[in-house]
């Protein structure tokens, strides 16, 4: 059956309904009566324009709605985009359209209300390269960086864990036979000894906005004592892949004025201060500060930023604290900035490392690279949580008895394949590690060899799920309690059941109602179940993409890589409260608080914040708002790299929010022209422009309006009240319904809100399935948002309900005849 | 910069051990010989494209005159020092995207070099054609330790759909195995550079790497034998997935054997990581193609200098707009200018390329006479989408110096043409009506 064509069956309707009264009322009648007037002279069987005959859906007796699904749906959607009737045929009103699709819509729920609910099928799921590492991390305690060694795996219904997408081809496979053997040795032999080497990192473009500025900024009431916020500031992600020391060489740029009270420059790691320097300069180009510091293995942020920069310069500076050196000591200061003999004597004296050609009048200081060296005494020790992982029978190095073998591979291989291994199964894995040790390699090295081959059996990379017995003509039955709970992990952690669920499934309780709830409670309120927030969220909401967009750099000085992560990382706290704390999923749309750093906090205005810990805050009668339009990370994602787009904005909300994704743009019509880029205010015209043509009208009248609502917000998420000219974010939807700014359409969304929860409802049924959804789905989904809106909204509620569902708790039989 | 990458530039230290050796190689059977088997090695036996995204401004790229008297307007001048090289040719069309739905961009990139309709979906039920690159990858894929190299420069890491409903798989790949099987491209040099060589960890001794190998061996014989036993339990669905994990397998095994055979190691430093610049980026990406090429470590490349529809900016030229929206440019003359700027940029890095392969130096000839290289987009003008008249060039294979402006033909037609050049006899390629010829 086809899957449900993106939702839209329910959602469309959304935001285009005009408001109508008692004459909305269609019936079967009225709507073939429109058919005939307006679509069949076209649409018959001589002349079957784009491959549909409607003449032949009416055939008094038969049930076409119903049977002819496909094409009535098809109908809807032309109508609702005003693409059909064509320009040059009769067309009917819009309060006509309205009537008919609107009782097609009604007539497709009544249908899905009576449809028959069945499991469905999802093929053996390839584990996909972020629940691959993070199920290594589980097993063996060994941390894979899975973004760089593995390819990006292809997405399907906008998540990449959809099963049917998850293919397989050699390079996977040499990847995985590369990266299960590394991950084993390091477990059982520890990490190997890495060279030393030097990476080096130039300072983008954006610095060079703080050259040559000579005076204070006028306004001093959001001085940055930290540097970090500031153009003179420099940020860079780098991996360090082991525990180790690493050498930091901080090169030096820019100018400090004579007299000055020494520059500080300071390293900063994960936002924390690391190492303060203390240079005395004039002339800080080319000078550099060095350190060596101990730092754990993983992607850490470095910033470098020159603590209390506008402190200590010299008086006419009107700085604070300002430089207390010899005020007595005034230089010629001729006009040319030439020195004097005796001026460059005077410097001297004070200490101060001088350039001697001029005066030095300029508070440009800044960063040219950074070189980032190591490891250096890098531990090499095992670590004794990784031996205790594998080495489950709990003998020393050197002191294993054969007996140990079984013993350890068996256990192993039981955490891997999420199921008790069979003796055949472990039998293979001993004939294994007999035939390396036959080699001359040791016992450890036979046993390192058989769980390498665990990592890369099929029942460890794919879950593998059995085949319902279909005996009694059951057409469907629940997958096994082992199943179960790897259903539960990979969906809510993205990674392999632990312990406590496994135990469950082998005592057969996990089906238990109570106990299942209590279960999921669990997992959420676990640590891992950051997995559901960056997958699930990160897909859905696509701020994933924080990490690829490039904001211009020109335009957007500010916006550097500790602002991007830490936009990101709100989204991702804020999405994070929900499902730990268990809130309403409403809060998405509006909500009174966010979390901020300090970073963010300077970037929004909010004051009072200090430090790289993200903290609650309370957003409520700000100008900026809650909710997840609010969030720069999201305004950013939907902006081109340049401007804004409100095009990208609207099609984000009707997309992601409401489920209701406009179509592709009719053949021939070009794509939307939004070149006038940089031309204020010609942005709204040229799209009002675009709107005459009745073909584009039908989608950019839902898109266009949604998208200027958040025209407060610039490319990069900052407020603003001028575009040019003074921003107009009002807008009028095709209901009618009007805003005058970002908080009224907010409100829109609120009345909306049951189109949302279906939009949530359905996206985390498609990522908890891993399959696209199909019409016989429709009453499952339908009874977790019955569920949800009756439970508060509360986010477990709506995992209860995903997990409870016919959908998740069984599986189909093959239906297929080359089944066994 | 460079020295994010490697500490020295690659293109000095490239000079491999063995090259130009052919190999002798137990001629394993092509694994889906559809075409008669032809002599080892034809004078031409390497094929690579360089696609660009978005379209090209025409105006800027037409030659004037047919024949061996055109002009090199201002997009082609960087290729002067190659014009008895490349042959220009205008006219061509992408039929198929007529016959498609969805996205102008996915149709256009997801088409191109199949001549097949992509099926307008963003689920994983995506479908178009096997592309004339794979259809040569197939008859050389067991000479070669790598079938076949896909790169691109933009990281294919977007969520959601691509390009208004259409599966992000037209728009970020080019080269399609099967109809069913689009080859994502490798956006990481040092993946690449893995790929070539392997991650055999050299600094262990060769009996060690013999044991490693043979260990190897082993697990995939272990974890083939009780695939086979899970093969029988299962659905239709569940076994097709099965299918491809054991042809997987099988491939690495095959791999493997031609690996024992084969001790060539690199001589080139691993890079680590992307660089920053997109010039120096695209250079080390070519350079990896080129040391592919000249070790035979692959006969057939493919690279995206953007995923189609591409929005990256190009501070380096100071063009700061993004490339997309800037090719939708209403005949705004500034906008026009820096699209031409961007496409003056790509077909730099382009000459780069055939400079790197006409300078390397294999038998008789250089590595540019021995392989075809197409250059082009599958749009012409972006602004309208227009997928007719198509700028195309192909350099290299020992002909050139011709302007063809050819009546209005599907671009499969140079497919067949292509395909024939490299020895592969086949009358028909796509949607091809029959065969432009691109002979002298």
């Amino acid at each position: 059956m086809e899957a449900m064509s993106a939702g839209k069956l329910s959602c469309l309707v959304v935001l285009s309904v005009v408001a109508c009264g008692a004459p909305c009322a269609a019936d079967e009648a009225s709507v073939f009566e429109f058919v005939r007037t307006y679509c069949v002279r076209c649409h018959n069987d001589k002349k079957t324009s784009g491959d549909l005959n409607l003449r032949a859906l009416e055939i008094p007796g038969r049930r076409t709605f119903d049977e002819s699904r496909e094409a009535w749906e098809r109908v809807v959607s032309k109508l609702q985009t005003a693409e059909m009737p064509p320009e040059d045929a009769r067309r009917p009103e819009v309060e006509e359209v309205v009537r008919v699709t609107q009782w097609l819509e009604a007539e497709f729920t009544r249908q899905d209300r009576t449809i028959e609910p069945q499991a469905g099928r999802v093929t053996a799921r390839r584990l996909n390269r972020t629940e691959y590492g993070n199920t290594i991390r589980d097993l063996l305690g060994v941390e894979i960086r899975v973004a760089a060694d593995f390819p990006p795996d292809q997405a399907a219904f906008g998540f990449d864990n959809i099963s049917d997408a998850l293919r397989l081809s050699p390079v996977l496979i040499e990847k995985y036979l590369n990266t299960s053997e590394r991950a084993v040795r390091t477990a059982m032999f520890g990490p190997t000894k890495l060279d030393p080497a030097i990476t080096h990192y130039p300072f983008p473009v954006r610095i060079n906005l703080a050259r040559d500025q000579q005076a204070l900024p006028k306004d001093l009431f959001h001085y940055d004592y930290s540097g970090l916020s500031m153009v003179y500031s420099a940020h860079v992600a780098h991996y360090f892949p082991v525990d180790g020391e690493y050498s930091f060489r901080v090169v030096l740029n820019g100018h400090r004025p004579n007299q000055s009270e020494p520059a500080h420059p300071a390293l900063f790691i994960d936002g924390l201060l690391a190492k303060e320097f203390e240079v005395d300069a004039t002339d800080l180009e080319g000078q550099f500060v060095q350190t060596r510091l101990k730092v754990e293995a993983g992607e850490r942020l470095l910033s470098v930023a020159y603590l209390k920069v506008f402190h200590g310069l010299p008086p006419q500076y009107n700085g604070p604290e300002p430089s207390k050196r010899d005020p007595s000591a005034l230089l010629s200061n001729n006009a040319e900035g030439e020195l004097t003999k005796e001026d460059i004597e005077v410097l001297r004296k004070l200490g101060t490392k001088i350039k001697t050609d001029r005066v030095e009048t300029r508070v440009d200081n800044r960063f040219e690279s950074i070189d980032i060296g190591g490891p250096f005494s890098q531990r090499t020790a095992l670590s004794p949580e990784n031996l205790k992982k594998v080495f489950v029978c709990g003998h020393g190095p050197g002191e294993h008895t054969s007996a140990c073998a079984r013993t350890i591979l068996a256990n192993f291989a039981d955490r891997a394949y999420r199921r008790p291994a069979k003796t055949q199964e472990v039998e293979g894995l001993l004939r294994l590690t007999a035939l390396v040790q036959e080699q001359g390699d040791s016992w450890e090295e036979g046993i390192a060899t058989a769980l390498q081959a665990i990592l890369v059996s099929p029942h460890f990379l794919f879950r593998v799920e059995q085949e319902p017995d279909a005996a009694g003509g059951n057409k469907s039955a629940p997958v096994t309690y082992y199943e179960l709970a790897s259903r539960l992990s990979y969906f809510l952690w993205s990674s392999t059941p632990d312990a406590e669920l496994l135990e469950l499934a082998k005592e057969q309780r996990l089906r238990r109602p109570e106990l299942l709830a209590n279960q999921v409670r669990r997992m959420l309120r676990d640590e891992r179940s950051r997995a559901l927030v960056e997958n699930f969220a990160g897909q859905w909401l696509q701020f994933k993409n924080m990490d690829v967009v490039r904001p211009d750099v020109r335009r957007f000085p500010e916006f550097e890589e500790s602002l991007r992560r830490s936009m990101r990382r709100e989204t991702e706290r804020f999405i994070e409260e929900i499902v730990r704390q268990d809130r309403s999923v409403l809060e998405i749309l509006d909500a009174d608080y966010t979390f901020v750093d300090e970073r963010l906090a300077r970037f929004y205005g909010v004051e009072g914040v200090e430090g790289p810990e993200f903290r609650k805050i309370d957003v409520g009668g700000t100008h900026r708002g809650g909710g997840i339009l609010s969030h720069a990370s999201i305004l950013t994602i939907s902006s081109y790299s340049t401007r804004t787009s409100p095009v990208l904005r609207g099609k984000w909300i009707l997309e992601n929010l409401l489920n209701a994704p406009p179509p592709p743009p009719p053949p021939s019509v070009p794509a939307l022209d939004e070149a006038k880029a940089g031309q204020p205010g010609s942005l709204r015209q040229e799209l009002e422009e675009h709107r005459k043509n009745p073909e584009c009208a039908g989608c950019h009248a839902r898109l266009d309006p949604l998208g200027f609502g958040l025209e407060n917000f610039n490319a990069i998420g900052a407020q603003r009240e001028q575009d040019g000219e003074p921003v107009d974010a009002s807008g009028t939807l095709p209901s009618g319904q009007s805003f005058r700014d970002h908080h009224e359409l907010k409100q829109i969304l609120m009345e909306e809100q049951d189109a949302f929860v279906e939009c949530l409802a359905e996206k985390l049924l498609i990522y908890a399935l891993g399959r696209g959804l199909e019409r016989y789905d429709r009453p499952a989904l339908a009874k977790i948002t019955d569920r949800l809106r009756a439970r508060d909204h509360r986010f477990s509620e709506l995992v209860l309900g995903i997990v409870e569902s016919m959908p998740f708790q069984m599986r189909s039989a093959d239906q297929t005849e080359d089944s066994p | 910069m460079t020295s994010i990458i490697t500490s020295k530039p690659l293109s000095r230290r490239t000079l491999l051990k063995g090259v130009g050796a052919a190999i002798a190689l137990p001629m394993l059977d092509a694994m889906h010989p559809i075409f008669a088997s032809v002599a080892d090695k034809s004078p031409v036996h390497r094929v690579a494209v360089v696609y660009v995204p978005n379209g090209i401004v025409m105006k800027e790229w037409l030659p004037n005159e047919p024949g061996t008297q055109f002009n090199l307007p201002r997009i082609l001048q960087p290729l002067a020092p190659f014009r008895d090289k490349i042959t220009v040719i205008s006219g061509l069309e992408n039929t198929a995207t007529k016959k498609a739905k969805g996205g102008a961009h996915a149709k256009a990139s997801g088409s191109f070099l199949s001549g097949m309709p992509p099926k307008y979906t963003a689920g994983p039920d995506v479908r178009a054609g096997i592309t004339f690159d794979q259809v040569a990858a197939r008859k050389w894929a067991s000479q070669t330790r790598v079938p076949s190299l896909q790169l691109g420069l933009e990281d294919s890491r977007m969520v959601g759909n691509c390009d208004t409903g259409s599966s992000c798989a037209y728009t970020n790949c080019l080269s399609w195995k099967d109809a069913e099987t689009p080859l994502g491209v490798e956006v990481n040099p040092r993946s690449v550079f893995e790929r070539l060589f392997g991650t055999v960890d050299l600094s262990l001794s060769p009996e060690t790497r013999a044991r490693r190998a043979l260990y190897r061996k082993s697990i995939l014989d272990l974890v083939r034998q009780s695939t086979r036993k899970l093969v029988n339990t299962l659905g239709a669905g569940d076994k097709r997935k099965m299918d491809e994990y054991l042809t997987s397998i099988r491939e690495v095994e095959e791999r493997i054997a031609v690996a024992e055979h084969d001790d060539r190691v690199p001589t080139v430093d691993k890079p680590s990581g992307i660089p920053f610049a997109f010039p120096e980026y695209a250079r080390l990406m070519l350079d990896l193609q080129v040391i592919a090429f000249q070790s035979d470590l692959t006969r057939v490349s493919t690279i995206m200098f953007g995923r189609e529809g591409s929005v990256r900016t190009y501070p380096e030229i100071d063009v700061h707009d993004p490339h997309h929206p800037l090719t939708h440019h209403r005949g705004h003359p500034d906008f026009i200018e820096r699209v031409t700027q961007i496409n003056c940029l790509h077909a730099e890095l382009f000459a780069y390329f055939l400079k790197r392969l006409k300078s390397t130096q294999e038998g008789a000839g250089s590595l540019l006479d021995q392989s075809i290289v197409l250059y082009g987009s599958a749009l012409s003008d972006g602004n309208s989408h227009s997928s007719v008249n198509l700028p195309l060039v192909v350099a290299g294979g020992g002909r050139g110096g011709r302007y063809i402006s050819a009546e209005p033909q599907p671009v499969s037609n140079l497919f067949v043409d292509l395909l024939n050049r490299v020895d592969i006899p086949i009358e028909s390629f796509g949607d091809s009506t029959s065969r432009l010829g691109t002979g002298a």
